[in-house]
């Protein structure tokens, strides 16, 4: 149905326009164009049958830090095209590559804490967990939750990096879009509580 | 001299006079020279740039800062010779710097000499030490090893490329680049076999990557661009999708795929097993995946059929045709609403939205069904209910931008601009919508905001907006400045030369076409309607009763009291500094024609247009819209020649058009209307078009009226085809008024055929329908015949507001209306105020379970 690959430079504005129809944090060209001309293995996104763009992931290594990360700057995926499990294979595509290509110790994303539908992806199905909240981190006031993944295959370069994006193929209906604001039912979000374990997750996962 | 440097920060003027005269106290001061380039760097006049940095190198050949400087602006330019001619002076000068040789062997792989490169990027890796690279370096060395590889087989030296590749794989980190460039000119060398496997260890990685399985199936001879296979071939086919479906059973792509080649009876099966799951999980992409079947011959037949099938057996007995499980209340829904989305893009709009609103009846908390019914509206000419809809999807769920952002589409497109504003602004930041979102490159809301109001003769806010779109890339083309010396460091160089390439084509880009040619439209529109001057206002005004011209002042007085308030409030805002927590946002200055006023006040509107008429020549050639809009320019500036040219690509791409015709028959009208020429250069052009008529197939050996008729009589069957032909036998003998009317209304629009029958929809679209009505109520000018028109086509197109259609929401006792449906009235400004079916109000801060 969504072709996920890594994206080229020619995606860009594709990416831009996908960004602006549906999520409230935006960017400017020049930013994209970083992101690409910085680290082109860890852009994904999800070509529709039509050849349309309708989700991307947008990631970044931290180099300057102690501890070589990656970081998920921003992550979207149209409402039209939800419940495809998109948001996972393209999280999945970029943490691979973060970890095979720049040896990653983990990885680290930013959510605000209304968007309770994306926090449960990257708690849930994703294995992420809170590590701090960020106060007024959005311009329009509200906190973020800094989450953190951490990554396996430390240090090995050269390696077979064959983890199969489907890994997650199970999880698939768990998943709304991220941007979608679609609530999860409570059941599935209880059930996965208790998979992981994580009581740091239980405090958001209401 | 220093403290120069420092003034250019923020007094322009100033900064440009002290250089000025620091160069006349030492005109062999390269530091002068090197400062005054700077200056114009700054402000994006880079020919000028160059120059200076010439001069202060004339003084001081060797100083390598002046060097680096002059080899960015010639890499932004395009300069590719001297780039490669300062990048070669730079190595010479410290050839211990990796810098210098990545950046002197990228000049010449620019300059069109890969195999040059190579050579440099081997030389430069002969300077390394064996123990090369250290730690931190992997990366970027692996990097330019990659980049290497990929010079040779652009060289078509893939042997060469293949053995480089296997002998640094412990150097290349990037282990899936090096498959997929292994996989590349494995195939290129015929390995077929070994190309197969490997694409099977991509799959094996990523089974969602179309590529990939284009790829194998290249690999095993099973690949036709057109799509078209023998049986022979279907049957392989199916066999390795059916393999790999085995292997990869979490792969929508290879369940999906097979549907493309598959045909009949299979074809049937295939989509049935394909549909089915999915309208279980409810997915509301199915009918988008689906829609390029459309247009393969006789499956959207099979389809329709296939469907009404399991919506039958779910509706009758909570089943699927041969299945003992019940399916979940929402598998209804679903296929209801891929039935409502199919018969829309049938045409059958009637059908599609008694399917939606049966949906609707079934659940009505789910948005996307509202959205859906949105669409239907539009597509059947109800742009106002179509809009409420949108709204009304968007109430249900406030804090999603997607819906808000497809409600705000709607809007624009159903012309209700403010409404819009007040809806988009939800979701920008500062309040300041029209900032926010110009200073975000939001393209398509600009865009579309442009074109409403072009459509409402509000010319000065169409031109604000067109021209903003065309601001964005200009700074996009800028953007790369910074990024010239910046990949050179970080070693991204097949990124870098990939970005340099779609610079040099991003004004071909679908954004930018839709700008250029909005802003020369209106232009078009400014040049054949010049501005009235106040005086003329005030004699309209004094047309109106009185009473009329009181209200009309009072309007006009408030709207200014308002402007001036809101111009007011953003500069305290703006005063106050909006720095954002990124700190990148400088103080905003006050956009002084927030309405575009100053943008109607150009001296030359064909002088504006010809400035983006140029891009699009440049970058749009292939495109009938950019030698239309060429020859519309071009007849009004009394360019003949160009004017000529302009069609001779009209009648090279598409000779049969509408359009193309209506060029042809005008310029030979009004060529034929000109005096006799008097000077030498009318003279040549006459020569030149006396030469060039009859090369031209359509006119050769008749008259203009002779060949207008001949384009009938090949077009018999066209509603377009006739309008244009009608149009210009007008042109051409205004006494046959009454004739080409004539020729218009006795148009038949036949039913489109399906499977050998007349099938339910006719061939007309709303769209033709409606520039017809345009038509005859303008340039033929007969107000009869457009009502005609209007009442014929209100039966076509029952929906449709623009005819005023039983159906559609502008007729008071229409359908529409009658089951309560928004009733919108011009006043009606307020997002919130809408209230459709009455229930709005509840809908609103209900988390949607869904």
């Amino acid at each position: 149905m969504v072709c996920i690959r890594k994206a080229t430079i020619n995606d860009l504005l594709a990416m831009q326009a996908c960004n602006l129809f549906c999520l409230p944090e935006s960017y400017q060209m020049k930013y994209y164009l970083l992101h690409i001309l910085s680290w082109p293995q860890l852009l994904y996104v999800a070509e529709d049958y039509n050849g349309r763009i309708v989700g991307y992931v947008l990631t970044k290594m931290e180099e300057e830090s102690d501890e070589c990360h990656g970081h998920i700057t921003s992550l979207a995926v149209l409402r039209t095209h939800r419940k495809l499990g998109l948001a996972t294979k393209l999280m999945s595509a970029a943490q691979n590559a973060m970890e095979q290509v720049f040896a990653a110790e983990y990885v680290s994303l930013h959510v605000r804490k209304s968007n309770r539908a994306a926090c449960n992806l990257y708690t849930g199905t994703l294995g992420y967990e809170i590590h701090d909240v960020e106060a007024k981190y959005y311009a329009d006031g509200e906190d973020a939750y800094d989450m953190r993944k951490e990554l396996k295959g430390k240090k090995v370069h050269g390696h077979s990096h064959g983890h199969g994006l489907g890994h997650h193929h199970h999880h698939h209906h768990h998943e709304g879009g991220c941007c979608s604001g679609e609530a999860a039912k409570p059941e599935k979000a209880e059930a996965r509580k208790v998979e992981r374990g994580n009581t740091k997750a239980e405090a958001i996962a209401v | 001299m220093k403290g120069l440097t420092l003034n250019c920060m923020d007094r322009k003027s100033e900064a440009y006079e002290l250089v000025r005269i620091g160069l006349k106290n030492d005109l062999k001061s390269h530091v002068c020279w090197h400062v005054y380039g700077l200056l114009y760097r700054s402000d994006r006049e880079y020919r000028e740039a160059i120059k200076c940095y010439r001069n202060a190198l004339r003084i001081d050949p060797d100083n390598i800062e002046i060097l680096r400087d002059l080899s960015l602006l010639q890499a932004q330019m395009r300069d590719l010779t001297g780039f490669v001619e300062t990048r070669q002076q730079l190595l010479t000068l410290k050839p211990n710097h990796r810098m210098n040789w990545i950046g002197f062997a990228v000049s010449h792989h620019l300059n069109s000499n890969a195999l040059k490169a190579v050579e440099i990027l081997e030389a430069y890796e002969g300077t390394l030490e064996d123990d090369y690279p250290p730690d931190n370096e992997r990366c970027e060395h692996g990097e330019m090893l990659l980049y290497k590889i990929s010079l040779l087989e652009e060289c078509s030296l893939i042997e060469r490329a293949l053995e480089e590749l296997h002998k640094k794989e412990s150097r290349i980190v990037d282990k899936l680049d090096y498959k997929e460039q292994e996989v590349s000119l494995l195939v290129k060398l015929g390995h077929l076999e070994e190309g197969a496997e490997l694409y099977r260890v991509l799959l094996s990685m990523n089974p969602d990557n179309y590529g990939y399985y284009q790829g194998l199936q290249k690999c095993l001879g099973l690949y036709a661009e057109n799509g078209q296979y023998s049986p022979a071939e279907i049957e392989r086919l199916d066999a390795l999708y059916k393999s790999l479906a085995q292997k990869y059973n979490w792969s929508s792509a290879v369940k999906r795929i097979p549907l493309d080649f598959l045909q009949g009876d299979k074809f049937r099966e295939a989509a049935d097993n394909y549909i089915r799951p999915l309208l279980t999980k409810g997915v509301p992409s199915l009918f988008s995946d689906l829609s390029p079947l459309y247009d393969h011959p006789g499956k959207a037949d099979i389809l329709e059929q296939l469907i009404l099938e399991l919506e039958h057996s779910v509706w009758t007995t909570g089943r699927y045709p041969g299945r003992e499980d019940k399916e979940p209340p929402s598998t209804l829904l679903w296929a209801l609403f891929l039935l409502a989305q199919h018969y829309d893009r049938q045409g059958q709009y009637d059908v599609a939205l008694s399917k939606i609103d049966e949906a609707i009846e079934h659940t009505p908390t789910v948005i996307d069904l509202y959205s859906a019914k949105s669409r239907v509206l539009k597509h059947a000419g109800d742009l106002p209910a179509a809009a409420a809809l949108a709204d009304e999807a968007r109430c249900m769920d406030l804090a999603d931008r997607y819906i808000n952002s497809d409600c705000v589409k709607r809007m624009l497109q159903a012309d209700q601009v403010p409404l819009a504003d007040k809806t988009a602004v939800l979701f920008t930041k500062d309040g300041d919508q029209h900032n926010n979102l110009h200073d975000m490159q939001c393209m398509w809301y600009e865009l579309a905001s442009g074109e409403s109001y072009f459509r409402q003769g509000d010319l000065g806010r169409a031109l604000k907006r067109f021209l903003g779109v065309e601001k964005h890339y200009a700074d996009i083309t800028e953007d790369q400045f910074d990024f010239h010396s910046y990949c050179l460091r970080k070693m991204t160089l097949r990124a870098y030369v990939e970005m340099l390439k779609f610079q040099d084509r991003l004004h071909s880009h679908a954004y930018f076409h839709k700008a250029a040619v909005g802003a020369i439209r209106c232009y078009l529109k400014l040049y054949d309607t010049p501005l009235k001057s106040t005086s003329e206002e005030d004699d309209e005004m004094s047309k109106l009763p009185s009473s009329q011209k009181k209200k009309l002042r009072q309007k006009q007085r408030k709207a200014e009291a308002r402007a001036k308030k809101e111009a007011e409030g953003k500069n305290e805002e703006s005063n106050a500094g909006g720095v954002s927590k990124s700190g990148k946002r400088h103080v905003k200055p006050v956009d002084p024609d927030p309405h575009g006023e100053k943008l109607l006040q150009v001296e030359d509107p064909m002088l504006e247009a010809t400035k983006y008429l140029k891009l699009l020549q440049k970058n749009s050639p292939e495109s009938l819209e950019t030698h239309l809009l060429s020859f519309e320019v071009n007849m009004r500036k009394q360019k003949i020649l160009l004017a000529f040219q302009a069609l001779k690509q009209l009648l090279r791409l598409n000779a049969e058009h509408p359009d193309s015709h209506r060029s042809l028959i005008k310029f030979f009208h009004k060529v034929a209307s000109m005096p006799a020429p008097v000077t030498d250069s009318e003279k040549l052009i006459w020569s030149v078009l006396e030469a060039e008529r009859p090369m031209i197939s359509q006119l050769q050996n008749k008259s203009l009226v002779e060949a207008n008729k001949n384009f009938l009589e090949k077009h018999q069957d066209s509603l377009m085809h006739r309008a244009a032909v009608a149009e210009m036998l007008y042109a051409l003998e205004p006494d046959k008024k009454s004739e080409a009317i004539k020729l218009i209304e006795e148009s038949t629009n036949n039913m489109v055929p399906k499977n050998g029958a007349l099938g339910p929809v006719r061939e007309w679209t709303l769209k033709d329908c409606i520039t017809v009505s345009k038509l005859l109520a303008t340039i033929l000018g007969d107000p009869a015949a457009a009502l005609r028109w209007k009442g014929r086509c209100a039966e076509y197109f029952p929906y449709s507001t623009y005819f005023e259609g039983k159906c559609s929401s502008a007729v008071p006792n229409s359908a529409y209306n009658q089951k309560g449906r928004a009733k919108h009235s011009e006043e009606q400004e307020s997002a919130d105020s809408i209230a459709v079916n009455g229930k709005l109000e509840a809908f609103k801060g209900l988390s949607v379970q869904s």
